[in-house]
């Protein structure tokens, strides 16, 4: 039951992530063509200068024709429907092309190439900060739903409120103020120091590199999904199977992990990858501040260039991840809800 | 529902919602904005800021990178702070060059101990002007600085930096005084013109510079003759100091009033939270209703478009959309409607589904109401209620959102928001420089009008969430 679950939601999340990248494609068609046609235009150009010892009007023939070829190879002279069709399906098998101005670290202009060096610089900061938030949420939150409307609760929960609209890019900002200009702790941005020391010293750099990102994430993270875990098992204290287990005398620990986080578990995690998911996209800006050299810092890269492929690459990925986040929530709450898993009615 | 209905609820919800501390909290910071953003001129110090933000001849006569003017209470040197002479005294006298002049004066009390960093004199002049300027210091000297000379004029701007044009005559000053060392390693470009002015006059004074305190005179000489027939005239005179310290809040490295700009910003940052959450709770109310009330292939159609939007990472696409098409602030609101309509849409199907099976429901039917007359009739105005809490909760994302795309510099630029003031920051390294009044400020506001929003949406969502209302 589980399996036809399972691949139900992949091939539907599959399909979403088609349709978004169709859309994208509709949306943002003729800028990306310009693109293209530039970078068709310098190539011939190029390639015509590598020419030699032929007649001024050979290189005049040469270059429309091979012009042309290029145009025909990338479909530009094909009727729009079709054009925006090609991009789709290019952009969702990844097949991305060359960047217009930004290269890899080893001066490779492939954009799959440039977001794949990123990609795991993003998913290391975000997996281990996402880690200790979800720590932190979680035993805050049951903490808080143990002894509603105490002190811990309400100072907690005015907390929260006071840094719902922070922007953590900012908060980001104000501890490099503090941790790099006034106490000089903490190194300004990047991975890693340079030269790049090797063996044990090259962990411990990185992460000191990683210090202050991760505490900027984590400060800023927990108290947003502390304060829904509160409600939600709060809620399922109120349920009448746990007064009847408190009353057997079940220990208060045993009722909170065993039938309280059980039946709350299924919302639980959707909240908490859901609220994940949403920081990571928030977190975009905030690489940039911290010149991290993720996917995020790759938009402020790609911005500033004004590099069409890159930022749809970018886009791609982002929306790519975001839809992988989506139905591993699904199938997690799948596992999680019996009445899917074993197949009961919903 | 009629308008005694309406009032009966407020009055009900007033009355819950009194009880609510941080409620209250937050609605006294959101009337306090308000009245700031009617009265927006009393407060700020700069009246044009709206429009010359970007203007670099605006704010020529401030001085780059100052801190906030109170940080004079913290530190031990105390800086000069900007000031304005306006009304010189106008007297006549007898100048040994010139003859009979007509005298502009301006006295400036100066109590500090770090000088200004410029002396700046601005006129409007008609016709041909020429004039002799200089500075009577509190020790009887006088600081020549020179000749102003101007034909040809037709109302215009005439403007005397003392930091610019008077270098050679202050440096000039300075070696009357000054050892012979001390002369020796310096030049008149590198000698501070209001260093010189504002020392004792020692010899270790291009050194040491110790200030010299009292009140200092800052002349304008015009030959009384220029002025007699009517067809020369100098107007509108006034002298600014450039201080060390500047405004409540300081100034950035383009010399503007952060003050300023963060006031109005703020105008902004409401507006721009206000109406695209309201817009977009409202449509994301109706469509919930409708998706529930129709049922059938209506509704799974409306899902499938709610769950396409979903799956949208929304400030990914924003900035791609920006980037490319370099909108203007009504396009960026527009598409954060686009985007930000999705959120109570599944809380509010579900609760629809439930009232849509209530009895009065079906007794309006069975009464022959039709499908709108019941949405909106009977359905709506018990959702609605729900949705002020989720429009208070989605301003602050919304406010972030635009301080976010402005920080990547996709602002608009014909207007100023805190984060397009946080994008300066960032490009000028502000935090790696120590600026702190340059980026605390502005996100300091972005998370208040945050906090505003939150404490208002958590305690009207304890009141009117998760009980349904009925009657």
């Amino acid at each position: 039951m589980y399996k036809w679950y399972a691949l139900k939601r992949i091939l539907r999340g599959v399909f979403m992530f088609a349709l978004i990248m169709f859309i994208m494609s509709l949306l943002f068609n003729q800028v990306s063509e310009q693109t293209q046609r530039t970078q068709i235009f310098e190539q011939v150009k190029q390639e015509s200068m590598r020419l030699k010892d032929v007649k001024p009007e050979y290189i005049e023939t040469w270059r429309t024709n091979r012009t042309d070829q290029l145009i025909k190879l990338y479909r530009l002279d094909r009727p729009y429907m079709e054009r925006v069709l090609f991009r789709a399906v290019n952009t969702i098998t990844f097949n991305l092309g060359d960047s217009t101005l930004i290269k890899s670290s080893k001066g490779d202009k492939k954009v799959i190439v440039i977001l794949l060096e990123a990609l795991p610089k993003t998913m290391i900061l975000f997996t281990s900060a996402a880690l200790v938030q979800m720590l932190i949420g979680v035993t805050l939150g049951l903490k808080k739903a143990q002894k509603p409307g105490k002190r811990l609760d309400r100072t907690t929960s005015f907390i929260t409120m006071i840094v719902f609209g922070m922007p953590t890019w900012w908060l980001a900002m104000m501890l490099i103020l503090l941790f790099v200009y006034v106490f000089k702790l903490f190194p300004s941005g990047g991975v890693n120091s340079i030269p790049t020391p090797e063996g044990i010293m090259f962990v411990l750099d990185r992460l000191w590199h990683m210090a202050l990102p991760m505490i900027t994430l984590i400060l800023l993270g927990f108290w947003g999904l502390s304060f829904v875990v509160r409600n939600i098992v709060l809620s399922v204290l109120q349920e009448d199977y746990i007064m009847s287990a408190r009353a057997r005398g079940i220990p208060e620990n045993k009722v909170l992990f065993g039938h309280t986080m059980r039946s709350a578990a299924p919302p639980l995690v959707t909240i908490i990858i859901l609220s994940l998911l949403g920081s990571i996209s928030g977190a975009i800006i905030f690489e940039g501040i911290f010149s991290w050299p993720g996917l995020g810092n790759l938009y402020w890269v790609a911005v500033q260039q004004n590099d069409i492929p890159v930022l749809m690459g970018d886009l791609a990925m982002t929306t790519g991840l975001y839809q992988g986040g989506l139905v591993f929530l699904d199938l997690i709450y799948g596992f999680l809800d019996p009445r899917i898993k074993v197949g009961g009615k919903a | 529902m009629s308008l005694k209905d309406v009032t009966y609820r407020f009055k009900e919800f007033w009355g819950d919602f009194k009880r609510e501390k941080s409620g209250l909290i937050g609605l006294g910071i959101l009337l306090l904005c308000i009245v700031v953003v009617i009265f927006e001129p009393l407060f700020l110090p700069y009246k044009d800021v709206n429009g010359n933000w970007r203007n670099i001849t605006y704010w020529q006569d401030n001085s780059p990178s100052a801190p906030p003017a109170w940080v004079n209470l913290f530190t031990k040197l105390k800086s000069a702070t900007t000031r304005q002479l306006d009304n010189p005294e106008i007297t006549d006298e007898e100048d040994p060059e010139y003859g009979p002049v007509k005298t502009y004066s301006f006295t400036y009390n100066y109590k500090y101990d770090l000088p200004p960093l410029d002396v700046i004199m601005h006129a409007k002049g008609t016709g041909m002007i020429v004039a002799l300027l200089e500075i009577e210091r509190p020790d009887g000297n006088i600081v020549k600085l020179g000749q102003l000379y101007e034909e040809n004029m037709e109302d215009s701007q005439i403007r005397y930096a003392v930091e610019t044009d008077a270098k050679a005559m202050a440096f000039e000053f300075a070696q009357q005084y000054a050892s012979y060392e001390s002369i020796a390693n310096s030049d008149s470009q590198s000698v501070k013109p209001t260093n010189v002015i504002f020392s004792q006059a020692a010899a270790d004074m291009l050194e040491k510079r110790q200030s010299l305190k009292g009140e200092y005179v800052y002349r304008i000489k015009v030959p009384a003759f220029l002025l007699e027939d009517g067809s020369n005239h100098l107007d509108d005179l006034n002298l600014v100091l450039t201080g060390r310290v500047s405004g409540i809040m300081g100034t950035d490295t383009a010399k503007r009033d952060l003050f300023s700009g963060i006031i109005a910003g703020l105008k902004w940052a409401l507006f721009i939270g206000l109406i695209t959450s309201v817009i977009s709770v409202l449509i994301g109310v109706m469509y919930g209703i409708i998706s529930a009330y129709f049922g059938g292939f209506t509704d799974t159609a409306m899902s499938f478009v709610f769950e396409l939007f979903v799956s949208i990472p929304v400030l990914p696409v924003l900035i791609v959309l920006s980037a490319i098409f370099k909108p203007s602030i009504w396009i960026i609101i527009s598409s954060l409607i686009v985007f930000s309509w999705v959120g109570p849409v599944k809380t509010v199907r579900s609760m629809a589904l439930q009232i849509k099976e209530e009895t009065y429901v079906e007794a309006a039917k069975a009464l022959g109401a039709g499908k709108w007359r019941i949405i909106f009739k009977h359905m709506a105005p018990l959702l609605l209620p729900y949705s002020f809490a989720n429009m208070a909760l989605s301003v602050p994302s919304t406010i972030v959102f635009e301080a976010s795309l402005s920080l990547l510099g996709l602002g608009d630029p014909t207007i100023i928001t805190w984060g397009q003031i946080l994008h300066d920051a960032q490009g000028a390294g502000a935090a790696l420089n120590g600026l702190w009044w340059w980026i605390v400020p502005p996100g300091l506001f972005i998370a208040v009008m945050g906090m505003t929003f939150a404490f208002l949406g958590f305690a009207m969502d304890k009141i009117l969430h998760p009980k349904l209302r009925t009657r």
